[in-house]
């Protein structure tokens, strides 16, 4: 075997390997140079006819070529075996994917989860009450006797027991009261009853209660604590505005509008016009309360305000139907996840 | 209530604009809900052209017009023969409108002539008191165009929703007596002291004879009165309040209501018998026929006005049939009382009866106000009548009334607001809203008797912030004992309950809490069962909303039928919520948890893998839940809840307490509630849960990751398939053997080549010591125990 001849072998291995594009290629180059018949298996067994000097350097040269070939061929291989798992199946992989089920929680229990959130860091206690309330603790503890006529304010469902769906979370109020000693701060949630039904009242609905007595807490308190509330719960620049009113149980009482989300204030239909849109009542518990609940108005004063959830989770999501939350379709409901 | 802007204007100087008043009255607690144009809401009153005049034989006393408002062309028939001719622009009132003195205009057809709307006279407009003509304007006025923009007409009305403490706001006057106090703006004070008549004595009697239901009875007696209809400035204000008109003398009296807030009733002098008048209780059994025509029976706590034989008028509330002034009456006796705002609200509940006179007694009238309003309403009559007889004003006022005296003093003041006002802002407040007294720090305040919302010290300071404005105080955090508590139990509880249901796919819904009772009635329970024993309203919305659930399934199933109808057929949702049972104190209230699932388990659809569900779906989610709070829910096969498929349902019980029930629901229940199968319910009390829930949190085994190595031995035999695969798990259970770790059911078949009434199960059994890697010899020779106590026990072959 000649120089040259080992030499054109060596040309056309590399030439070769440059060119193998799959498997079977690598395969039958394997066979043609390094299989027991493969061109250099077969001159490295024809070099033992030539002289030692020239046998040892062509041996040594064949031997390093084949590994290099063997070398390239490994690494040639894991780079065909990759792109083989590139290869697409047949298969739509577009297809829709099998998916966990996974459900939600109704809209107007993750508003309440997010209003007594924002109270229970600033040491808040959440508390529920009965909702078959008695006329003692629904009215006249709250300073509303039978004669009052805010209990128009309430239109009110009766039961034959004389007992009465509770009008509202604030006789939460008076139980937290009677079951603790001052100073106390909770959170009331929970559903309410009024017997009126339409577009934008439900029978039954959802209210949060929350108290507060210690013996300095104040009317400007009271705005602080309503203020940080509003703006947890609608963002920091909401608009606020604070107006007087009147609830038996409260005394001074406010009310508290934030600007109109869904019109910014220019006036539409959900804000009548107005620009401003109301959130809540609120007041400095009235003394008769306090004494209903032999707290001495003397040394401990407090606050309470009431909100109802679902005209919060209506402005936050934009529902204008207030029926929606309890019809429970499935497509509202799957709105919130 | 509502309150015309031109009739404040006639007792304070306003200084800005409806808008800006509105603004004023709602930040000072009085929220203005709605500004507007009473002419506006009586509907199309526009400007036409005259087109044409037709005079059809057939037609005697009318003629028929052609006009247009430039866009269409209406037919009208109108008498005003003399009056109309062509070119001419009147005042037309389109089909659907509503005229001054409440004619609803419509489309009529008049021997085969139809008459599209009509012309109307100045009277009719509600411009002036002119009936006698048709409101013709100028050739050249613009057609299509409302009147009242042509006559510039502006009547705003505010809509002031008055809280109810706030009695003394309930009038014209009231209202700009607090903008007064408000703004300062000049009010000009309504003063009749002096009455420049000479007055007859009075020709009756009058009786107090209920001191605790009238605290203030005045009235006079005025001979010569002629009733008809009443001037137009008095129609025109009652029109803008939205009251309508009845006669000049009942028309005075509600129109001095709306001025000043204090109820008047007119009575005809010769329908009280011997000219007495007695304010006394209603007797026994008493009946009394009111103004509406309704006869009612009063009550004995009822306050009435009576002559010396029967109640004449239910006392401040309504005035009686046979009492009233009627066209014929020529003497009248005006009334002008202070009742007990509580009996007078009793009464009309009792008798179900809302009056804008009772409204306002509820609510406090002014003591101090009653002879006012007489002098008052004399003063408007004697304006149409001049020549009438008037007698003196008999007053009975027994128990004068007095103010309360608060005691307030500025530290309490800056305790409640939480900042320090200057002295001499809160001197300036007070001094408006009574009599002061004041020495060194401490006030004493005798409120003016028309506030008698002002009672306490607390009080005071609404008043003091209202005028210092809300938006004026300042925003600051309480200094407050620090503490916190830790969320009650129940609540956690119910959040977990709700989070694994959520990662589970079901959707949360919530029901109403009352139902249709038939709904109940519908699940076919036992008649002692104690869900049938239902609360219920006395006052409900409808039937279907009158009784308190006692379990949360028709909720649940009406919510599914509300879904099924409108394309939702897959479902699985739950509820936590309470039902209610009666007892002693109030009633029993337990949370409860409900499950529905319905339809198909939906599987990827290109894999074509849809089944309905089965129990093992609700089943499943049963076991997984109770695995996931670490309660070992025991379902017991065979519910006894008689709305279930026995043989597809079980009672879930915890701890040896049923707690619940799950299973499928009887068909012909499920189409009771028009629904269809595949459904299936659960029920759970989740208070019972409560407490083992966290007594098990608090024991956790830990399990390591495994030092040696486990092995596995498969037992395949041939049973009777009635053997439960219950009875094959708790005797290996009770087995107790080393190293078993646990047993899987790998394999259940059924039929050929199996015997018919039996079954092949495999079992698989997982072996591990904790201290060694276990040989073979070990295993076999406890899995050869194992298999021989199962062949033994269950008559079981190998296979």
């Amino acid at each position: 075997m000649k120089i040259e001849e080992i030499q054109r072998i060596k040309d056309e291995a590399l030439r070769e390997l440059r060119a193998l594009r799959s498997l079977s290629d690598l395969e039958n180059f394997k066979v043609k140079f390094l299989g027991k018949k493969g061109s250099i298996t077969q001159a490295l067994r024809e070099i033992k006819g030539l002289p030692l000097e020239e046998r040892k350097k062509t041996g040594a040269e064949l031997n390093q070529l084949r590994q290099y070939l063997e070398d390239e061929l490994e690494s040639k291989k894991r780079e065909l075996l990759f792109l083989e798992e590139d290869k697409p199946l047949d298969i739509d992989i577009t297809l829709p994917g099998r998916r966990p089920l996974y459900g939600g929680v109704h809209p107007l229990a993750k508003v309440i989860d997010e209003l007594c959130e924002v109270f229970t860091p600033l040491g808040f206690e959440v508390v529920t009450g009965p909702e078959i309330e008695s006329e003692y603790y629904n009215f006249t503890a709250l300073n509303i006797p039978e004669w009052h006529p805010a209990r128009d304010m309430q239109a009110t469902f009766y039961l034959q027991s004389g007992a009465l769906l509770r009008t509202h979370t604030s006789p939460i109020q008076i139980r937290a009261m009677l079951a603790r000693k001052p100073p106390l701060r909770i959170i009331a949630p929970g559903k309410v009853y009024r017997c009126d039904a339409d577009v934008r009242h439900s029978p039954m609905f959802h209210q949060v209660e929350g108290l507060m007595v210690d013996r300095e807490v104040s009317f400007s308190d009271l705005k602080g604590v309503l203020s940080y509330f509003a703006r947890e719960v609608f963002g920091e620049g909401t608009r606020l505005r604070f107006r007087p009113s009147y609830f038996p149980f409260t005394e001074p009482s406010l009310e508290m509008d934030i600007g109109c989300v869904i019109c910014g204030g220019e006036g539409c239909r959900v804000c009548s016009n107005t620009g401003w849109i109301e959130i809540l009542g609120a007041g400095m518990v009235h003394p008769e309360v306090l004494r209903a609940v032999n707290y001495d108005p003397e040394q401990w004063q407090g606050f309470a305000f009431g909100l109802g959830v679902e005209r919060i989770a209506m402005l936050k999501y934009g529902i204008d139907d207030i029926r929606l939350f309890f019809e429970n379709h499935l497509y509202f409901l799957e709105s919130f996840k | 209530m509502r309150v015309p802007i031109t009739w404040l204007a006639e007792f304070i100087d306003l200084r800005d604009t409806p808008e800006k008043i509105a603004e004023i009255l709602t930040l000072a607690g009085h929220e203005v809900e709605e500004i507007f144009d009473p002419y506006r809401k009586l509907g199309e009153i526009v400007s036409v052209k005259i087109l044409e005049v037709l005079r059809p034989e057939d037609l005697r006393e009318v003629c028929l017009c052609k006009v247009t408002d430039g866009k269409e062309v209406y037919t009208v028939l109108t008498t005003a023969i003399d009056q109309v001719k062509s070119g001419q622009v009147v005042a037309f009132a389109k089909p659907g409108s509503m005229t001054f003195d409440h004619r609803r205009i419509e489309t009529k057809v008049v021997k085969g002539y139809e008459s599209k709307g009509s012309f109307v006279s100045p009277f009719e407009a509600g411009v002036s008191e002119i009936k006698d003509r048709l409101l013709i304007f100028s050739e050249e006025t613009e057609i299509g165009k409302s009147i009242y923009d042509l006559l510039q007409i502006k009547e705003p009305v505010l809509e002031v929703a008055i809280t109810p403490n706030r009695g003394d706001l309930l009038s014209i006057y009231g209202i700009t007596r607090e903008l007064h106090l408000i703004t300062g703006w000049d009010l000009k004070v309504l003063s009749l002291d002096k009455e420049k008549l000479p007055l007859i004595s009075y020709p009756g009697r009058i009786e107090i004879q209920d001191t605790d239901g009238c605290y203030r009875y005045a009235g006079r007696y005025l001979r010569g009165v002629k009733v008809g209809e009443s001037p137009f400035f008095v129609l025109k204000r009652l029109f803008l309040c939205g009251q309508r008109p009845i006669n000049n003398i009942v028309d005075i009296t509600n129109y001095v209501l709306l001025e000043l807030g204090q109820p008047l009733h007119a009575f005809d002098w010769n329908k009280i018998r011997g000219g007495e008048i007695l304010i006394r209780r209603a007797n026994p059994q008493e009946k009394l026929t009111l103004l509406d025509g309704r006869e009612i029976e009063l009550h004995e706590k009822d306050l009435v006005i009576a002559d010396r034989e029967e109640a004449l008028v239910l006392a401040g509330i309504m005035g009686g049939e046979s009492s009233g002034v009627s066209e014929s009456t020529e003497e009248i006796f005006l009334e002008s009382a202070w009742f007990n705002p509580k009996r007078i609200r009793l009464s009309g509940q009792r008798h179900r009866i809302t009056t804008e006179s009772s409204y306002r007694f509820e609510r406090k009238v002014d003591p101090e106000g009653i002879p006012l309003a007489l002098k008052r309403a004399t003063e408007l009559i004697l304006a149409l009548m001049p020549n009438i007889e008037v007698s003196e004003i008999v007053d009975q006022y027994p128990c004068p009334y007095q103010p309360p005296s608060i005691d307030i003093n500025l530290r309490k003041i800056h305790k409640i607001l939480g900042f320090e006002l200057g002295r001499e802002k809160i001197d300036s407040f007070l001094f408006k809203l009574g009599e002061v007294k004041c020495e060194g720090e401490a006030y004493s305040i005798r409120p003016f008797s028309y506030r008698q919302d002002l009672s306490l010290p607390e009080d005071l300071v609404e008043e003091i912030a209202r005028l210092y404005g809300y938006d004026q105080i300042p925003t600051t955090f309480p200094k407050a004992t620090i503490f916190s508590a830790r969320p009650r139990s129940d609540l956690i509880f119910n959040k977990k309950v709700k989070e694994i249901l959520r990662a589970f796919g079901f959707y949360e819904t919530i029901n109403y809490s009352f139902i249709n009772p038939g709904s109940i009635e519908a699940l076919n329970l036992n008649p002692t069962d104690r869900r049938l024993d239902v609360i219920r309203l006395t006052n409900p919305i409808s039937h279907s909303l009158s009784v308190m659930r006692t379990t949360l399934l028709p909720g649940l199933l009406e919510t599914a039928r509300f879904n099924i109808h409108r394309e939702v057929e897959n479902l699985r949702i739950f509820e936590v919520g309470k039902v209610f049972y009666p007892a002693k104190d109030l009633a029993e209230e337990r949370e409860f948890l409900g499950l529905l699932l319905m339809g198909d388990m939906v599987k990827t659809p290109w894999e074509g893998k849809k089944r309905p569900l089965d129990l093992f779906d609700l089943k499943g989610v049963l076991e997984a839940m109770s695995l996931a709070m670490k309660l070992p829910l025991q379902l017991r096969p065979g519910s006894e809840e008689p709305f279930l498929k026995a043989g597809q349902s079980f009672d879930i019980y915890l701890e040896g307490k049923r707690v619940g029930y799950a299973g499928a629901m009887k068909k012909l229940i499920i189409e009771d509630f028009d629904l269809k199968e595949p459904l299936f319910v659960a029920e759970l009390d989740l208070e019972v849960l409560v407490e083992p829930y966290f007594r098990a949190q608090k024991n956790i085994t830990v399990n390591k990751p495994p030092k040696y190595p486990s092995t596995f031995r498969d037992i395949t035999c041939v049973m009777e398939k009635n053997i439960p695969f219950e009875a094959i798990e708790k005797f290996l259970l009770n087995l107790k053997l080393p190293y078993l770790e646990k047993v899987d059911l790998v394999a259940l078949y059924e039929g050929e080549p199996i015997p018919q009434g039996h079954k092949s199960i495999s079992l698989r059994f997982w072996y591990r010591a904790e201290d060694h890697t276990l040989r073979d010899e070990e295993v076999e020779k406890i899995h050869e125990d194992i298999a021989k106590g199962l062949f033994d026990h269950f008559r079981a072959k190998p296979r």
